[in-house]
Parts: structure tokens; sequence; C-alpha cells
């Protein structure tokens, strides 16, 4: 037990998580340097190749990107809307990546967060494509597959993540996450009163983004569309589709059996 | 610059990350369908009639353990790190495909490798001393029957692996995916084993499996929607029209309807070349299937389509 942020007691099996709240992102980019200093991730290779996509020269989350600061600018009447948003693991409540890693490197901590044991990974690479937010990547270096670890060994030290301890407008929240839903709750309406529209909680079993993933530990206040940043509305856990795709399986192998068992039978001529 | 996203999504960026499979993988779905179907055929025939069905069972356990023998390495080699391929079997975890598939491959080969060192021993009993041998040949019924079931969930797992992920190409009809595995492996060991012997009945099976492999692939592709566009445009349409459908399922049984009007001598040739055509179509099956995996998951508006919220548009 340790004392955390504003007061925030840090008790294993608790899920605590983050709150990213787009309305609050003035785009700094803190988050990601912070992380990348923290968790002692080379920068982005950019020589050459800004994207020319606004500010955002970042572009993904990737095997050493755990933060991505997203800049959308959109014509708002004469004026131009500056939409941002930073993007990280959303720590599953049903996670795509674990329930596809055949290793067992990927588990469930203590916090409820997903951690990739890197002494364990061997790089099969297949909870790259299982993860419905495009979030674990291998490691070109490392060769195993690496994602934001929601900085376990901060945790641990009773210390918040490095973004959210960063973050100057505290769009960045760090908590536990029932408290943060609530806090996002409260900002969705505010929002909403401002006249924000759009503005929306992703990762909440309600109001979208956690189809069949049971709710994200790291929840986002978004002021537009999901798919505005790049964040799919309504994803399906892909591990649920195995039952039903072996069983279509095994019934067209049954029945190509039984052909098999009726073509020799036949006299052979 | 103003980047209002007419097309929902994010200047067009992938939402999701591709899988890295390449080279090996295809390989290792073709030869491990192939070793897997190959045996569940071998245990049919036995089971149906085991006298007049000897060569085509013979020829199967051979084949299904040279097919078997390369697998290993293409998916050691596949992962980034190799040294720790042994970490697939530190558990059993039946939510994850791939975890099925490791601890599939590693019995199946065991079991194949009995089956195939029982059946060499039947063929020429000398070639260990009798108590040996005569052992090996009595656990060859039995080893016979595991490498068959475990030869199914070899010959069906790699399509549910490809159905348990986010790749929208490949999740859209996931029920759709092992089934077309499964026939390609069928059809693609039948023509492996209908290459090694001569026999009238694997040809009319390895048909029969073309025929189901065709109306799954139809099927699937007519209720892919929008997320079909890998293979309905682009670079690898042709393949798919050509190399799966064409040279893969039409023309073999282009071939077995004309081999009949043909000069006898001739007509095994013919049966060999419609064989070889089945198992260029069933490879360039896996290539197509692997590689529109990689640009259905580069396509922000693929992955849209699977995930739109229900009742929105997107979501047809
Ligand atoms: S967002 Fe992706 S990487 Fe993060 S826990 Fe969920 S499935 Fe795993």
């Amino acid at each position: 037990m340790t004392d955390n942020r504003r007061g925030v007691t840090l008790a294993p099996d608790h899920a605590v998580g983050f709150l990213t709240d787009a309305s609050l992102c003035i785009g700094c980019k803190a988050c990601e340097v912070a992380c990348k200093q923290w968790n002692g991730l080379p920068a982005d290779d950019i020589t050459g190749r800004l994207t020319g996509q606004s500010y955002d020269n970042t572009t993904d989350l990737g095997a050493t990107t755990w933060r991505h600061v997203a800049f959308v600018e959109r014509a708002s009447g004469p004026a131009t809307a500056w939409l941002m948003l930073s993007d990280v693991c959303k720590h599953c409540v049903h996670a795509g990546c674990m329930e596809a890693c055949p290793t067992g490197a990927i588990i469930r901590t203590e916090f409820e967060s997903v951690y990739i044991q890197p002494d364990i990974c061997n790089g099969c690479g297949y909870c790259v494509p299982a993860c419905p937010f495009g979030v674990p990547q291998l490691d070109a270096e490392a060769h195993i597959a690496r994602k934001c670890t929601l900085c376990y060994d901060r945790l641990r030290d009773g210390l918040e993540p490095a973004c959210a301890k960063t973050c100057p407008t505290d769009s960045i929240r760090f908590g536990p996450v029932a408290d943060l839903m609530a806090e996002a709750t409260a900002r969705v309406e505010t929002l909403r009163a401002r006249g924000v529209a759009d503005a929306q909680i992703y990762g909440d079993l309600a109001s979208g983004g956690t189809n069949g993933i049971g709710g994200l530990n790291a929840i986002f206040v978004l002021n537009a569309a999901p798919e505005t940043f790049n964040l799919p509305a309504a994803p399906s856990l892909p591990a649920d589709r195995a039952l039903p795709a072996y069983a279509s399986a095994l019934a067209a192998a049954a029945g190509l059996l039984g052909a098999a068992f009726l073509a020799f039978g036949r006299r052979r001529s | 610059m103003n980047a209002a996203t007419s097309p929902p999504g994010y200047y067009g960026l992938p939402v999701i990350h591709r899988s890295h499979w390449k080279w090996l993988v295809i390989f290792y779905f073709f030869f491990g369908g192939i070793a897997g179907a190959a045996q569940a055929i071998a245990a049919v025939a036995a089971a149906r009639d085991r006298e007049g069905n000897r060569d085509v069972i013979r020829a199967a356990r051979y084949v299904s353990l040279a097919a078997f023998l390369p697998c290993p390495a293409l998916l050691i080699l596949d992962l980034g790190r190799p040294g720790r391929f042994l970490h697939m079997l530190r558990i059993l975890k039946f939510r994850s495909p791939m975890s099925i598939g490791s601890w599939t491959l590693a019995l199946f080969g065991a079991a194949a490798t009995a089956v195939a060192t029982g059946q060499a021993l039947d063929d020429r009993p000398s070639l260990l001393p009798d108590g040996i041998a005569s052992l090996a040949r009595r656990l060859l019924g039995p080893a016979s029957v595991v490498a068959a079931l475990l030869g199914v969930l070899l010959s069906a797992y790699t399509g549910v692996l490809l159905a348990a992920t986010a790749v929208p190409i490949w999740a859209k009809r996931s029920r759709l995916l092992g089934p077309i595995f499964v026939a390609s492996a069928m059809s693609t060991a039948a023509a492996a084993i209908d290459i090694a012997t001569e026999s009238r009945r694997i040809a009319l099976l390895e048909g029969i499996c073309s025929a189901t492999e065709l109306a799954v692939l139809a099927a699937w592709f007519a209720r892919l929607g929008s997320i079909r566009r890998p293979l309905a445009a682009g670079r690898l349409a042709p393949l798919f029209r050509h190399a799966v459908i064409g040279a893969g399922i039409a023309a073999p049984f282009g071939l077995r309807a004309i081999g009949p009007h043909m000069p006898a001598s001739a007509r095994r040739a013919i049966e060999v070349m419609a064989a070889l055509l089945t198992l260029v179509g069933g490879f360039a099956l896996r290539y197509v299937i692997v590689v529109a995996g990689a640009e259905s998951a580069d396509d922000p508006a693929a992955t849209f389509a699977l995930t739109a919220a229900p009742g929105s548009e997107a979501g047809r």
C-alpha cells in the first residue's frame, strides 16, 4: 500500500488506469517524451519523413512508442478546430493480446493492467493482429512484442505512470478506474453543456469502445467520434471468434471425412 | 491544411497492426494442412477397406510425415526469438489457437513419426529385430487413430488462428475460414497422395474436397461485403481468380473430364498434372489469404466496417 497521486492509495487487486481527456490535451507531447525517457525507449526516426499530417510525426503506437498524440485540424466555421488526443494501450478488461498469447508472457498484474513479460515472450507476434486497437508490436531489436506497461515498475514503487505524472494539463490522469469513470462522466456532462455535442466516454460498457471487451482500464473522454482519432467504435474480442470457428472447421472436416469414407468403399472399376 | 476527415479515420492510417507473417507461415500452413489431412485420410481409408486401400494408406502415411518434417523448423524460424520456442509449451491455453496449434503440432509430430515407423516395419519387417518390430506394428493401429484426430485439428486450427484476430478480412466471416482451410488441406493432401500412388478413389476424394473448397470460398467472398477488397481488386485479385480458382480448382476438373478421352498411356500423366495443379492452387490460397490479411489490416475503412457501432451506417 503506497500513497500515490492526489492521496490515492494504490492497493493490489484494485483496478487502476488512465483517463485521457481529449478536451484538455494541448498537444505538447510531453507524455510521449516522458514515456520514452522513463522506459528507455529510442526516439522515433523522423529524419526525412515528416508526415505532413498536422503536427503528428509519431503517427502510431508501436514497439518503442507507447504514447501517441494524434492531431486533427478541421474546419469549424471560419476557424480551424484543433483536436488532440494522447493514445495509449487500453489495458482491456478482456484483452485480445493476452487471450492470444500462447506462452503466457502476457499477464494481468495486481493492478489489473496488461503486462508483457519480456523474458517470457518468444516473439511469435500473435498478439499483434489480435489487439483490436493496434497496440503491441514486435520490436525490431529485442525481437519480442512490446507495448505500454502502465509503468509497472513505477506502480510497484508507488509512483504514478510517467506520462500521467508529466502531463501539464491533467489531460492524462491516473487512479482507480471507478474514480476515473466518475470523473469522466462529469466531464462529458460539462462538455455537453458547453455545446460539444460529440463529447463521449470511450471505454465504458454503456457508451462504447468496448463491445465484447468488458471495459477498458485506460478510458478516454473524446470530443469527436472515436474514428476521428483512429479508435474503433465497437471493437470485438477476437478470441470470442475461436470457438464458433473451431466448430465449423471440425464440422467441415467431419463432412469431408464422411465423403472420404464413402469414396474409399466404392467398387473398384 | 484542412484534414476534415471525410472518410472516417485518421489520415488513412491503419487502425490495427498487421501480422508479420510471410513466407515461413505460408509454407507452414501448406505443409501442416497436408500432413494433418493425409493422416485423417489414411485412418478413414483403413477403417473402410484396409485391403483395398493398402497403397493409399501407405502413401498417405509417408506423405504425412514428409509434409510434417519442415513444419517445426518453419514455425521456429518465424519466431522473433527462435531460442525460446519451448516457451510455446510452458502452458496450454484453450483460448489461444496459437497455443492449441503448438501443442497439436508437437503431439502430431510424435504420432505421425510412430505411424510412419509402423508402416515402414509393415512394409519391411526385417528392418528391426522381431520383438521391436512386432511391438511397433501392434502400436500402429492406435497410433494412427491418435494421429488422425490430431491431424484433423492440425488442418483445422490454422483457419481459427486467423479468424481469432482483429484483421477484418480474417475476422468478418470467421466461421467460413476454418472450413476453407480444412477443405484445402484435404484436397492438397489427396493430391499429394494421388501423385505418390495411383488410385481412382483418392482422385475422387480430391474432386469432392476441391468442389467443397470452391463452394465455401464463393460463400466467403460473397459475404465479406466491402471487406473483400484485397481479393476483389488490386495485386491479389488476379492471383485469387486465376491461381487459386482457375489453376487450382477449375483446371484439375477440366483435366479429369478430358482424361478418359485420351489415349490410355497419357491418362496417368494427366491425373498427375491435375494433382499438381491442386497443390499449386492450395499453396496460392494460403499465400492469398495471408497477404490479403496484411492488406486488410492496413485498410482503416475495412477495420471501421468491421467495428462500426451497432446500427450505424458503416456497419452496413
Ligand atoms: S489495447 Fe491491445 S495491447 Fe492493450 S490490453 Fe487491449 S488488446 Fe492488449
